[in-house]
């Protein structure tokens, strides 16, 4: 396989890849390659915080809480409770660096942009995201009936609210649009039906799932022109009958692994491979195996999510955030925080990242992580701060991200590589002779200096 | 390495001078006027009380759901024998009597949404509530009609949804100075300087370039030619006073910018509103005042229009912490010099007629308003913007 192909491989599939890795498979088989990346992610290893102040929210309710401990302190208990779920943000942008499960982890984020959720409580959203990650590469079936009984979407698309006397239609109304079928493949007529199959759907105070038998309307429903006594879980089994969700799920993959501009004749053939079975692993199997997945036009071509983006620096360089906080800083200026979605609709991705303002902050991303460059803009405050607090970011200005960089890990790696090697190590996209022409000008004083100034430039912006 | 070194060693301080002609290309088109028209649009953020800003003082409901919050006849600014004004807004009451205040009762939109980031998205997208649009209404309008990012400016240091387009967005600074030099750090130049216009042709890297030429050249344009005009007065030392004074020097020298948006924290009132509330009406209008006799002194006012909305109201009943919470529709301010409606657009809100969750119902789509601004102020094809007909209000003319 050529370097470049492996490259663009752990790319797509992960957030790159270093020397060490590099040199271990260059020599192998395209197939025994991809057999490891798979093999890798089989385990899976489930995002934890340690949460165990906070296990009386877990397993009392509100009502209860606050009748124990006092409003005051109940509302304490929770606000702190809340916080954590910054923690796991910062938690999972540190595993997305870790190269040991790397698929799994690229698809968990992946599908966090399909099934979007967002939610304060704590356990519930460590539970739903764990969720994705446990279905990341498995069938798309049990994955859709796993997240409409998980405690987070249910709260979050009202679906809690959705009770035989009154339904709530948007768990419905949205799992069709965004989560299976998308815009114009069913009827207002099947969003009322669906929704009342869906009635009753709840949790526990622990979050687990539950059917309040009051709430549900267990009488005859009509969906895509089927009769029958449907619960959820038939409702979905209906929405996959259509091939058009094969295709719908098959497009937003391919937008995001293998190009933004989609080819229909590949489109076509993973949708029919994936119809047959809902296999993920298989559908992600089939599409770093084929020929056309390595065909230049759909090497380089992707702008670097945010994400993708910082984590990408980081498999170069280790680096520490020393003021976590500064993780979520650097996230909201580029435009997307992990766990914050701004809508159910997701990240759009591609050339929605890119602003003027986005352009010139991710530009200059490396320098402010890697070189302790100074940066005076403010992160926008939010809508429950007070006027001061909203504000409060002005007196922040000009300051350093506060990172510990491994530099040995790097300089080890790359003792024995020339620039030309570096250039082509980070460097993906096409390089034309405007910017070959720039980079041979540079004064080039070491490897380290190189790689800053290397993601420092355009192409560096795509992946 | 440090941070001067590097730049030094990158030894890009050369040929800082010499400007590709595709930029140059770029530039050109700026030159290309929009009308003079200017839109200022101002969120107070968090969802403002409108029942506690502007008072329904002689309806009874209103006191019996406020037991604990209600503004008293004695404390308020009385400006028609129903309504009256919070008295933090006296600077307001001041543009209210010489007829350069409109203000628009019961606006909002059809299954209202209490989500601060769902109703703000809805607000600045101008979608219905149960759809999803991935561009702003102001992006839409500086994409369609604009050239260039600056001719929508947030006074912010990051876009908001509101300024986006599809392929062109507006651009964000809160001080040109700063957004000048991060687009002359020597790479970022260097980069441009380097480049023909062989990439502009490659779909995204295309669309990189492209940007940070517009980006530069927005920066520099912006930076240029503010700086040539200081305000005079004096602003309250406060950074929403910093904000709008920003906005008057962009609009007084004459910044070829028409649309600007600007957002107010704080308004995210559920405990302890009186007083919260009171300062922040305070810093709202004594801003506005200085910054529409700012316009007025340098003959920008004529020209320049300013709508203030929230992404939502207030419920009637106070809560039990002194506060109020999430409601639905609210009213919205118009300033401008030549209002067609002066004062009161429209009825009072109807307290007897509230939906299910208590909130008041809306009478006036949000929309209506956009698509008289975009069809009658900036004379544009509000139907391409909003890619739908809305009824045209009259508050101008």
């Amino acid at each position: 396989m050529k370097q470049k192909h492996i490259q663009h491989l752990y790319l797509r599939s992960g957030f790159g890849i270093d020397t060490k890795v590099l040199d271990k498979i260059k020599s192998k088989p395209k197939s025994k390659i991809i057999e490891y990346l798979f093999s890798d992610s089989e385990k899976m290893i489930p995002l934890q915080l340690n949460l165990t102040e906070f296990n009386l929210i877990k397993n009392k309710s509100p009502k209860v809480l606050k009748k124990e401990m006092g409003e005051a302190a109940f509302r304490k208990l929770r606000q702190k409770s809340r916080k954590k779920v910054r923690d796991l943000n910062h938690l999972w942008i540190d595993r997305l660096t870790d190269q040991s499960c790397m698929l799994r982890e690229k698809m968990t984020l992946f599908w966090a942009n399909i099934f979007v959720c967002r939610d304060n409580h704590i356990f519930h959203i460590q539970h739903y995201n764990n969720t994705l990650r446990e279905n990341a590469l498995g069938n798309f079936r049990s994955f859709v009936k796993a997240i409409a009984k998980e405690a987070s979407m249910s709260k979050y698309l009202n679906n809690s609210q959705n009770k035989k006397q009154r339904p709530n239609e948007n768990f419905a109304r949205e799992l069709m649009e965004i989560f299976t079928l998308g815009v114009g493949n069913y009827t207002e007529e099947d969003i009322k039906e669906s929704a009342r199959a869906f009635t009753g759907w709840s949790f526990k105070v622990n979050g687990d799932f539950t059917v309040r038998k009051k709430q549900h309307d267990f009488d005859e429903k009509t969906f895509f022109g089927k009769n029958g006594k449907f619960n959820g879980d038939d409702i979905i089994d209906i929405i996959l009958e259509q091939k058009q969700c094969a295709r719908f799920i098959c497009e937003k993959i391919y937008k995001y692994f293998v190009n933004p501009v989609v080819d229909e004749s590949n489109l076509e053939e993973i949708t029919t491979l994936f119809y047959k079975d809902y296999n993920i692993k298989s559908l992600m199997n089939h599409i770093f195996s084929s020929t056309w997945f390595y065909d230049e036009q759909n090497i380089g071509v992707k702008i670097k999510s945010p994400i993708e983006l910082l984590v990408g620096i980081r498999i170069v360089v280790p680096v520490i955030f020393n003021k976590k906080n500064q993780l979520n800083y650097l996230q909201k200026m580029m435009g997307q925080v992990l766990l914050y979605p701004e809508n159910v609709s997701g990240w759009k991705g591609n050339k929605s990242w890119i602003d003027s303002n986005t352009l010139m902050f991710r530009m200059k991303l490396a320098s402010l992580i890697l070189n302790d460059a100074i940066i005076n803009l403010e992160e926008k405050g939010a809508f429950e701060d007070s006027f001061i607090k909203y504000y409060d970011k002005e007196r922040k200005r000009n300051r350093f991200i506060k990172t510990t960089k491994n530099w040995s890990v790097f300089l080890e790696q790359h003792k024995n590589i020339k620039p030309k090697e570096l250039r082509d190590l980070l460097i993906i996209s096409k390089l034309d002779k405007d910017t070959n022409a720039l980079l041979d000008e540079l004064k080039i004083s070491s490897n380290r200096d190189y790689c800053i100034q290397l993601m420092s430039i355009p192409e560096y912006q795509l992946c | 390495m440090k941070r001067r070194d590097f730049l030094k060693q990158s030894s890009l301080a050369s040929s800082l001078f010499f400007v590709p002609n595709f930029v140059k290309a770029f530039e050109k088109v700026a030159k290309e006027s929009l009308g003079y028209k200017k839109l200022v649009i101002i969120q107070l953020s968090g969802g403002n009380d409108g029942l506690n800003t502007i008072i329904p003082y002689t309806n009874d409901i209103y006191y019996k759901k406020r037991p604990g919050l209600s503004v008293p006849k004695s404390e308020l600014i009385k400006v028609t024998d129903e309504l009256g004004f919070h008295q933090s807004l006296a600077p307001l009451k001041n543009l209210y009597d010489q007829g350069y205040l409109s203000i628009i009762n019961n606006v909002g939109y059809p299954n209202p949404n209490r989500s601060h980031f769902r109703s703000t998205d809805i607000w600045q997208t101008a979608s219905d509530a149960n759809q999803y649009l991935d561009t702003g209404w102001l992006g839409r309008y500086i994409e369609q009609f604009g050239k260039m990012p600056y001719t929508g400016i947030e006074l912010d240091d990051s876009l908001s949804l509101i300024m986006k387009g599809e392929s062109m967005n507006g651009i964000a600074t809160k001080n040109p100075r700063t957004l000048f030099a991060n687009t002359q750090t020597p790479y970022f130049k260097k980069v441009l300087n380097h480049q023909s216009d062989a990439h502009l042709s490659e779909h995204n890297l295309g669309y990189l370039y492209k940007t940070m030429i517009e980006a530069k050249s927005s920066a520099k344009y912006i930076y240029e030619t503010s700086k040539t005009y200081k305000s005079s007065l004096e602003y309250p030392k406060n950074p929403f006073g910093k904000q709008l004074k920003t906005t008057s020097e962009f609009i007084n020298s004459n910044l070829d910018s028409s649309v600007y948006y600007v957002s107010m924290g704080g308004f995210d009132t559920h405990a302890n509103q009186e007083n919260r509330q009171k300062k922040l009406l305070k810093t709202y209008s004594e801003s506005m005042e200085v910054f529409i006799n700012d316009l007025k002194q340098n003959d920008t006012f004529k020209d320049t229009l300013v709508i203030t909305f929230s992404e939502f109201g207030r419920r009637l009943q106070q809560n039990a912490a002194g506060g109020t919470d999430h409601g639905a529709a609210n009213n919205v301010f118009i300033i401008g010099e030549n209002l067609k409606t002066k004062g009161f657009y429209n009825d009072a809100p109807n307290l007897l007629n509230l939906d299910s969750n208590g909130d008041l119902i809306h009478s006036v789509d949000f929309r209506s308003i956009y698509a008289t601004v975009l069809d009658t102020w900036l004379q544009v094809d509000d139907e391409a913007i909003l890619n739908k007909s809305y009824n045209k209000l009259n508050f101008i003319g």
